[in-house]
């Protein structure tokens, strides 16, 4: 029983999933305060830098009380809510939430706010308004003294979740039809109220208040400087802009200036308005703008001939033995990258690590984007046991059930677009290795084979390497051992 | 061979607007009409029926004036002579549009038209061949009303076009089909005291109608006219001689002196040898059309009953002049999406927009607002104290999304809630627009106020906590 609480009420905590993992984001609870939960039922799903998951209950009775919202990043260990019998006390307790943000120095708290960072945070609050803005790893709440405690947490060590344009930094460029609210901001309650019954968007008002504070006639007096007074406005068109925060000022910088604003103006608008990626899809962004523009790239292709492998395959599957064509490509590059162990490795500029194991990386596509599970130690795996571990892992992938750590550490990645119908493409190299194989469909295609054009299978594979330590020559030489052994049918009747 | 920069075949209520606005915007037009000016509408539709309907009702109202204080002796009618009134405004109105037509310099040639080519059509009439050249094209053909298969071919068996022709009125009428025309005929009849009934295979009469609205319409035209209304069943049986039409429906035997076929109506594309400029008619014989108006060929335009939309004449005068404007500028104006609609039955019937289980299907989250006429000091005033007024209004944002209305003069009022819905007004503005007292037009006002959940001559059901913002 953990700390101050002495009842038959269980807390929920966010668990940790993974090694890398400090923090959670909440994505839905999936029971409702007040339903029955048996130990398995899936309690809430949870979002981390990886992927989606389901969290499962280890006791059982009733969900008597939810404290993190839906959308809101924690610490791990978090409480997160409480189960016990109905009618159970539940001990008081704040939500707790996690900052993205440290790199603007510290948090500027809304003048006049006395209150402890307890309020619940919406989940307005939390997404970042610029994509980008937070940071690709969610540095851990430091010092993080709630750790394991429940029931006692201190309102001075909460921490509260900002978004870029709340931490006195101002947008990067104004984003067309949205509000963005300045760092700090003094208008009066009537003017607040006559720009949002207005559908406009205070923030680029002069106030002549005290303190620069916005009143009501600086309001009226904007409205009138931009012409606001001659727009015809349909009422339904206004209540909506309002109601979604679309500043009608903004809908004017059309080339042609409408001659009424109409719903369907505003509708535009809110179907334009800029809205956050997903935690999965920013950190994909980050992660491929950090390779690509931090590491050299450079890329080689080889054609693979694959018309024997194809109807070798065909046979062993007539016999019983179902392999896909990614397996022979994990086998291959296996062993192609025991040959050659500078692809291999690791640099960062400086050093150069080699690793002694293999382990394979396969790009997933999932519909919330991209996950790359990892095969570990391929290199001593048999092509019967890379099958099976295969499919387990991307059967994992694709119900959003891999757990962090079959999704990181891999040293080599291979992306499989076979199946979507590709002539060629180039990967961006993940970062932390130096090599990743891009594998194109298998098309038919004419082809000379002993000084005769024939149709054939033929595939087409881009090597992207890090040309800090991988030479043209070893790059070539690498694709090129991989081809010739996907072309060496005698090869494969031996490992079969 | 005499060209034109624009060609519009049939010159109904759609076709004739679409001329004069070509015509406007500066285009040699040629407007092609192979029986009268003004088309099903002005000849055998909305014009005379409404004639008709006019001197029923009068003559309804006369006979149950008593309570009015008005003293009748006898009050009668002379059908042959409403017939020849009705005649008269026909004639009147298709003089009107010929001069229209003339003074906006279209030249009308009568005959029938069909392609030879996209940009060459023929126009048969009985004495000659004429060829005419068109830069584009509106097909304006229409649709048409007539005697389906399975009736037997018999002068007691008509439909509505040879009903119009009639001149003395049966005793009693079979009504085959309860959709507006039928009804319409039914409740015209019936208010001249001739026995009759309605015989509809679906569910309901009029079923695309508000299902409160349907409730009233259905409930006047039976306890106030004695319509037998026989729904979810079909005629069968039916037979013709020199006495009666006799048929059975749901196990009842039913007889009468006249079959009215109200059964719907046919697009009119058979001699327009649409073949000849790639054109293809759907599987129901309708031209498709985008929302600009363009059918599958750049330089066709197609509007009204022929394109399979709803058929209403302001549907088709709206779409005409969007596709005059279309292919005479190069400004592109997409049809009208707010199509209302009215009913002359009695009671009138008019609608506009969503209706409540429209907007459920669509899955919008509505808020309705329903006024009773009888609380209403002018429907008392005027003893028309039935009916109601209703909108239908977006629950988030509070924008009127549709009206009904069904009583006196509905037909008339359903003009403001257009006029709000296409303006996107809300219900709130709508409230507290100012009325005329005492008038009918009063109840949408009211109704608003009781949207809103604040009315003044109603009981809230929910006291307290208006929703007015």
């Amino acid at each position: 029983m953990r700390e101050g609480i002495t009842t038959m009420v269980r807390p929920i905590t966010m668990p940790k999933l993974g090694q890398s993992e400090e923090v959670g984001t909440l994505v839905r609870w999936r029971k409702k305060v007040g339903e029955t939960v048996a130990k398995g039922d899936i309690l809430f799903e949870i979002e981390t830098d990886k992927a989606l998951l389901e969290v499962e209950s280890f006791s059982e009775g009733t969900l008597l009380k939810t404290i993190v919202q839906e959308g809101t990043t924690v610490p791990i260990n978090t409480t997160v809510g409480f189960v016990g019998d109905p009618g159970e006390a539940v001990p008081e307790i704040v939500a707790q939430t996690c900052r993205f943000d440290s790199a603007h120095g510290p948090e500027r708290q809304p003048k006049g706010s006395s209150r402890p960072a307890a309020l619940a945070p919406t989940p307005e609050a939390r997404k970042p308004e610029l994509p980008g803005v937070s940071r690709e790893t969610p540095r851990p709440p430091a010092p993080s003294p709630t750790r394991g405690h429940v029931g006692a947490v201190r309102p001075s060590t909460l921490l509260r979740a900002v978004s870029g344009s709340r931490t006195g930094e101002p947008p990067l460029h104004p984003t067309p039809g949205v509000m963005a609210a300045p760092a700090v901001f003094r208008i009066s309650p009537r003017a607040a109220k006559l720009a949002r019954e207005s559908a406009i968007n205070p923030a680029p008002i002069v106030g002549t208040g005290p303190l620069g504070r916005i009143v009501e006639r600086d309001v009226k007096n904007y409205l009138e400087s931009k012409g606001y007074y001659q727009l015809r406005i349909t009422p339904a068109a206004k209540r909506l802009a309002a109601r979604e925060n679309i500043d009608i000022l903004s809908l004017l910088h059309d080339p042609r200036p409408p001659q009424r604003i109409t719903l369907a103006r505003v509708e535009r608008a809110i179907t334009e308005k800029p809205r956050p990626m997903s935690r999965i899809r920013q950190v994909i962004a980050s992660r491929l703008t950090e390779s690509f523009t931090t590491t050299p790239h450079f890329f080689v292709t080889v054609a693979v001939d694959m018309t024997e492998l194809v109807s070798f395959r065909a046979e062993l599957k007539a016999q019983g033995a179902s392999y896909t064509v990614t397996d022979f490509i994990l086998k291959a590059v296996a062993m192609s990258l025991v040959e050659f162990p500078v692809v291999n490795s690791t640099t960062d500029g400086k050093t150069i690590r080699w690793h002694s194991k293999v382990h394979l990386g396969m790009a997933v596509n999932l519909e919330q984007g991209l996950v790359v599970p990892v095969i570990r130690n391929a290199e001593e795996l048999s092509l019967a046991e890379l099958h099976d571990c295969a499919s387990e892992l991307i059967a994992k992938a694709r119900a959003g059930r891999l757990t962090p750590d079959e999704m990181g550490g891999s040293t080599f990645t291979i992306s499989n677009m076979g199946m979507l119908d590709i002539e060629n493409f180039t990967a961006i190299i993940n970062p932390g290795e130096s090599a990743i194989l891009a594998v194109s469909s298998a098309l038919k295609q004419p082809a000379v084979k002993d000084g005769q054009i024939v149709v054939r299978d033929i595939m087409k594979m881009t090597l992207s390497s890090d040309h800090r330590i991988i030479d043209g020559a070893t790059a070539a030489r690498f694709a090129n051992a991989i081809k010739q052994k996907l072309e060496e049918i005698s090869l494969w009747k031996r490992l079969t | 061979m005499e060209t034109f920069d624009v060609v519009v075949i049939g010159a109904g209520p759609g076709g004739y607007p679409a001329a004069i606005r070509a015509a406007q915007l500066g285009a040699s037009v040629a407007l092609v009409e192979r029986e009268h000016l003004g088309g099903a509408c002005l000849n055998w539709g909305c014009i005379p029926s409404k004639a008709l309907i006019h001197t029923s009702s009068l003559y309804a109202q006369m006979r149950s004036s008593a309570n009015l204080g008005l003293k009748i002796e006898s009050a009668n009618f002379d059908y042959a002579a409403m017939a020849e009134r009705k005649d008269q405004v026909v004639r009147g109105l298709r003089n009107g549009v010929k001069q229209l037509l003339a003074a906006n310099g279209v030249k009308v040639f009568e005959g029938t038209a069909s392609f030879e080519s996209r940009k060459r059509i023929v126009v048969n009439s009985k004495s000659e061949n004429t060829v005419i050249g068109a830069e584009k094209t509106i097909l304006a053909t229409g649709a048409t009303s007539s005697v389906p298969a399975f009736l037997p071919r018999h002068e007691r068996v008509v439909e509505s076009r040879a009903f119009l022709d009639l001149k003395s009125a049966p005793r009693s009428v079979l009504v085959l089909g309860g959709g507006v025309i039928g009804c319409e005929f039914a409740c015209m009849l019936a208010q001249l005291g001739v026995q009759v009934t309605i015989v509809e295979i679906l569910e309901d009469i009029v079923a695309f109608l508000d299902a409160d609205v349907r409730r009233e319409l259905r409930r006047q035209m039976e306890k106030t006219l004695g319509i037998h209304i026989l729904t979810g069943t079909s005629l069968e049986n039916i037979s013709a001689d020199e006495h009666a039409v006799r048929g059975t429906a749901g196990g009842e035997a039913l007889e009468a002196d006249l079959l009215l076929a109200a059964l719907g109506r046919k697009p009119v594309t058979q001699e327009l040898q649409l073949e000849n400029t790639g054109l293809k008619t759907n599987q129901q014989g309708f031209i498709e059309v985008d929302e600009y108006g363009t059918t599958q060929v750049s330089t066709i335009y197609a509007i009204g009953d022929v394109t399979g939309g709803p058929q209403f004449a302001h549907a088709a005068t709206s779409q005409g002049l969007v596709a005059a404007e279309n292919a005479c500028t190069r400004r592109r104006r997409k049809n009208e999406k707010l199509i209302p609609y009215c009913i002359f039955t009695s009671p009138e019937v008019g609608e506009v927009g969503l209706s409540e289980q429209q907007a459920q299907q669509k899955g919008v989250e509505v808020k309705t607002g329903k006024f009773n006429f009888g609380a209403l000091g002018k429907a008392q005033a005027i003893g028309h104290p039935s009916g109601f007024v209703k909108w239908v209004a977006d629950a988030q944002t509070d924008q009127l999304l549709g009206a009904q209305v069904v009583g006196a003069h509905a037909t008339e009022l359903i003009a403001e809630a257009i006029t709000a819905i296409r303006a996107e007004l809300t219900t709130t503005e709508l409230a507290q627009t100012i009325h005329c007292h005492p008038t009918l037009a009063e109840a949408w006002m009211e109704a608003a106020d009781v949207l809103l959940g604040e009315p003044i001559h109603t009981i809230a059901k929910k006291k307290g906590l208006g929703a007015r913002v």
